[in-house]
């Protein structure tokens, strides 16, 4: 038999993208639901106190009016069900400025909307604390997290000869997915039905489930497509419940979507931080010391840190360590993961502090991550599954042309721009997490097809297609006989796309399961084979119509004796106005090492759009308070800066090849966050090499250049 | 959104008609500002009068009047055809690159030239309902004086209100002496220059222009000039494209051999109007168009600047993009 060319490792285009472009993919609202009302949110105006009257009389009046949902007549909730934020319309006492408070049941959105409008409140306020600038240093340690020590920092610090010690701040972060989160609630019965927006299929309907007072198999989740989640879409947030809330009460179904505004304060942010990096090294560039300190901000009664220690704690070889959090608890909604959580904020400071390092040891930042690579895990000593930083910072320095970088900042000017290069590593963790998969094979003739079911979720980077392609090469059919089913909680369970274990539950899975039942055929026809057949082989020859099966998958036993991340290098080129302080990233290129790449294609989007939103940390994205309200000032994609395709210049996005035989079968690593880790950093310190400006407070806006 | 009666007009002077026999009447033309504030309840106009279908929106050389030889746009034409006609890219290129460096290529294609000087400010508070704002509800308050006021004004402020009017197309038309052509409900015409349209905030922010309700801009008049050579419009902002200016530039010269013989620069981002340079004009005139004569003369405007707690870079950024734009300008648009 001729081995056919594997469709898995080449650039297939995204099987969903014809759907996606003719506008046929149903989002979550897209789903044609007969008889639907629209539901509206309403929202408080004051961060802290209580509701002491809610008058909904002109809402209840205005036409087209259902219903007018409060704190009065909600139906008791399980608060402790596992949806974020709390924001359910249990009490009157208000937590965040933007808290929901109501919600407005209509027969269409704009009359919904309207009603919204006519709601008046009558608060009893109380002192908010809404002003991190002021409580930061009030921090308490978080509940979860106890500081990490490692022989003695601070005897390493006074002794040291070189050392740096530089506090870095990045703002809060929004994730904004271009999708809002919009939900779809049909009762049938005891059970209801959720078209809902979600990176954990099976979370969602659990937190659902929990929170409603039923049982998960009350609940479904239908979500086969995402448009974009970043996180904001793993934890499931008021809105979800509430849909389902609103549709019980009018016994109809219910359309529920956030609007722009509303996503500041519904469905979580990444926190503001202030990490203190202490770095200490000898002459010739070896670490005697790291410590990273972190302050942060959480919400009143839950409590979220993201791990921005998480880098320090596995990047360099380093005798002595510290790594610690504080957090206040803040009038303000409950943070969350947000992409490459702790790891692109805290790579932020790890990686410019590394800068700031080599500058003063007159040494290339290169030569110093060279100098300090550890050859195992320093946070636990284990061997690594497979670790490519090196490669990734050498490939990377010939294909950018570090060669060219001045080693003083200022020196590379053309006309009335300054340029300058920077340089970052980033890791993120590489994990299988356990998901069954059912594999269906059917034959018409000689005709086979084959359908892969799963509760797996697609934010949009290509699960559809890296699953279509793992199954094909594991049954040697052609991609476009296969059929992928996901997004449905009555699929079996899987993983959740979220911390970058997606597409290596779901690839080692569904390779599983196609293994599986090539075996059962095997075993169904009774003979020995001389070469072993494929499953459409066998299907034919035994004249099999139907079979099915389901596989359940765990990482390999021995995945836990390996220390598995995903490495990455990141090269900045920036040019930077002189008079005007504009910085423009001119060129940037990722260079990755993350075990197996399934599909280039999809690969390097998720690489480059990681890289995109890394340049957004660093120039541009930052969400504002007012501390006198704890409201936010940028509430639309106006005020809130993502880069626009103007910001962009030329983006590359170099994979190293890399076999990981430990982490799991396939040797595939995440990528799903290691594309924005360290990119912050890289820009930053290519702005310290154009201008001489060391920036430690993000974004990196025009004034702070001046 | 509050409901609303959709109206259309016939033609021009039933238009100004409509509008005046409804206090709480608006026009409806490109929409890009205005239903964006409805739907956040920042606006709450009872009816709209569709003016989309009226004839308004040619671009002409104009044959007669004091204005002769210079060229007419059409109130309701779109900011895209605007600054893409060759009239305009040829005499006035400052206006091209004004437009196009505001908004986006969709808003362009939808939003009209009338409507881009009617646009209001973006100013965070205005816009959020929650908050007070004496633009929006007269007595509330200004939440941005004491607020988050990075974007805001450094000219021309009041205690009432600090917000920047954001329009980039306006402040090229401020720097070319441009006159806006309105039309009342009793079908008289009267005329009103661009650098006067636009109110500075005083005790009455919520007038932003010293356009009457009921009247109709018809057309934008810019008058013949000799800048087309030597023009830039430069904007310093936070992106490279769809952000508001923390502070632009519109500057044109005319030279006579190396002497200035007429400048022109008006400033973006930095006052409730588009901010008429005329100091640092009337310095440079006669002067020969040096770096350090460009210096003199932003020093000499930006001296007056009265910047608030977030923004007081707009100070040296002021100083230095007047520079660069002069700069810009005299070189033909290269730096």
């Amino acid at each position: 038999m001729q081995e056919k060319e594997k469709v898995t490792g080449t650039p297939v285009s995204r099987i969903d993208g014809i759907l996606k472009v003719t506008g046929k993919a149903d989002y979550s609202t897209d789903h044609p639901v007969k008889n639907v009302a629209y539901a509206v949110l309403f929202k408080s105006t004051i961060a802290a106190g209580r509701i002491k009257d809610i008058d909904t009389a002109a809402a209840e009046k205005s036409p087209g009016v259902l219903s007018v949902i409060t704190y009065k007549n909600a139906p008791k909730l399980n608060l402790k069900g596992g949806i974020r934020g709390g924001s359910m319309l249990q009490s009157p006492d208000v937590e965040f400025f933007g808290q929901h408070i109501g919600l407005v049941v209509a027969e269409t959105f704009e009359q919904a909307r309207h009603a919204a409008d006519l709601i008046v409140v009558d608060y009893e306020k109380k002192e908010a604390k809404t002003d991190f600038e002021k409580l930061h240093q009030q921090g308490a340690k978080p509940k979860d997290k106890e500081d990490e020590k490692r022989g003695d920092v601070k005897a390493a610090l006074d002794s040291a000869e070189f050392k740096v010690e530089e506090t870095y701040a990045t703002p809060i972060y929004h994730h904004h997915p271009l999708e809002p989160h919009a939900t779809i609630a049909e009762w049938q019965g005891e059970n209801v039905i959720l078209y809902n927006s979600s990176q954990i299929i099976n979370g969602a309907q659990n937190a659902a489930a929990s929170t409603l007072n039923l049982k998960p198999e009350n609940v479904r989740i239908i979500s086969p497509y995402i448009g974009g989640g970043f996180g904001s879409k793993g934890g499931q947030w008021g809105n979800l419940v509430l849909a389902a809330v609103a549709a019980k009460m009018v016994n109809r179904p219910v359309k529920l979507a956030l609007t722009r505004q509303q996503m500041v304060n519904s469905v979580g942010l990444r926190q503001r931080n202030y990490q203190k990096v202490a770095l200490s090294a000898t002459k010739d560039g070896k670490l005697a010391s790291l410590s990273h300190e972190i302050t942060t901000h959480s919400a009143i009664k839950e409590e979220f840190v993201e791990p921005c220690g998480d880098c320090s704690k596995v990047m360099y070889d380093v005798p002595n360590l510290l790594i610690s959090y504080r957090v206040v608890a803040m009038n303000m909604i409950l943070p969350t993961y947000t992409r490459g959580p702790g790891k692109s904020t805290g790579s932020f400071a790890l990686e410019s502090a590394m800068d700031e390092l080599a500058f003063k040891l007159n040494m290339d930042p290169i030569q110093l991550r060279i100098k300090n690579e550890p050859e195992r895990d320093p946070s636990n000593g284990k061997p690594w599954s497979s670790r490519t930083t090196v490669q990734c910072l050498q490939e990377g320095a010939k294909a950018f042309g570090w060669e060219k970088r001045k080693a003083q900042p200022r020196q590379n000017q053309l006309g009335n721009e300054l340029i300058g290069y920077g340089v970052a590593c980033g890791t993120y963790p590489a994990h299988q997490r356990p998901s069954s998969a059912i594999v269906k094979l059917k034959r018409d003739g000689e005709d086979v097809t084959a359908t892969i079911e799963l509760a797996a979720a697609d934010l949009g980077t290509g699960t559809y297609t890296i699953l279509a392609q793992t199954a094909a090469d594991s049954l040697d059919l052609p991609i476009d006989k296969i059929i992928v089913k996901i997004g449905d909680s009555d699929l079996p369970p899987a993983a959740g796309a979220v911390g970058s274990v997606g597409a290596t539950s779901y690839a080692n899975v569904v390779n599983d399961a196609c293994i599986k039942i090539t075996d059962e055929l095997i075993a169904r026809s009774g003979k020995q084979f001389f070469t072993r057949p494929t499953a459409a082989q066998l299907m034919v020859s035994e004249k099999v119509d139907n079979i099915q099966t389901r596989a359940d998958s765990k990482p390999p036993e021995n995945a836990e004796d390996y220390s598995s991340h995903s490495f990455n290098a990141n090269f900045a080129e920036v040019r930077v106005n002189i008079s005007t302080g504009m910085v423009k990233v001119s060129r940037f290129l990722a260079v990755t090492g993350a075990g197996k790449i399934l599909n280039p294609k999809t690969a390097r989007s998720q690489i480059i759009g990681g890289n995109v939103w890394g340049i957004g940390m660093a120039l541009t994205e930052e969400s504002v308070v007012d501390p006198r309200w704890g409201n936010f000032v940028t509430r639309s994609l106006g005020d809130y800066h993502v880069p626009a395709n103007l910001d962009i210049g030329t983006m590359e996005a170099i994979f190293i090849r890399e076999e990981d035989k430990f982490g799991n079968k396939l040797g595939v690593k995440g990528i799903g966050e290691v594309g924005i880790v360290g990119v912050a950093a890289a820009v930053a310190n290519a702005v310290f090499n154009a201008t001489g400006k060391r920036v430690r407070e993000l974004p990196i806006t025009p004034d702070k250049l001046l | 959104m509050r409901p609303f009666k959709y109206t259309n007009a016939k033609d021009v002077t039933a238009a100004a008609k409509m509008l005046a026999a409804n206090p709480d009447a608006k026009f409806l033309a490109g929409g890009t500002n205005l239903l964006d504030l409805m739907k956040e309840d920042v606006e709450q106009p009872n009816e709209l009068i569709d003016i989309t279908r009226l004839a308004l929106a040619d671009i002409k050389l104009i044959s007669s009047g004091t204005n002769k030889g210079g060229t007419s746009i059409g109130g309701l034409g779109k900011n895209t055809a605007a600054a893409n006609h060759p009239l305009i890219r040829q005499n006035y290129p400052l206006l091209t690159q004004a437009i196009l460096a505001g908004a986006s290529g969709q808003i362009r294609n939808m939003a009209t030239n009338g409507g881009n000087l009617l646009q209001r400010t973006r100013c965070s508070y205005f816009f959020d309902v929650a908050m007070p704002c004496n633009k929006r509800e007269p007595g509330s308050g200004c939440g941005a004086m004491e607020g988050i006021n990075r974007m805001h004004a450094i000219f021309g402020w009041s205690e009432k209100c600090v917000a920047v009017y954001p329009s980039d197309m306006a402040v090229a038309l401020a720097a070319l002496d441009a006159v806006v052509k309105v039309r009342n409900a009793s079908g008289q015409e009267r005329t009103i220059l661009l650098a006067d349209f636009h109110r500075l905030p005083g005790d009455t922010p919520e007038k932003d222009t010293n356009l009457s309700h009921g009247e109709i801009i018809t057309a934008i008049e810019l008058p013949k000039n000799n800048f087309a050579d030597k023009s830039y419009y430069l904007k310093v902002r936070d992106r490279a494209s769809y952000a508001f200016a923390l502070v632009s530039v519109a500057a044109a010269l005319e030279m006579n051999g190396n002497k200035i013989a007429q400048a022109r620069i008006a400033m973006g981002g930095v006052a409730h109007k588009p901010w008429r340079a005329f100091q640092a004009e009337k310095m440079l005139v006669g002067k020969e168009a040096t770096e350090a004569n460009f210096r003199l003369a932003a020093e000499a405007e930006m001296a007056d600047a009265k910047p608030l707690e977030h923004n007081k870079f707009k100070v040296e950024l002021g100083n230095r993009s007047i520079v660069l734009a002069l700069q810009m300008a005299i070189n033909g648009g290269k730096s």
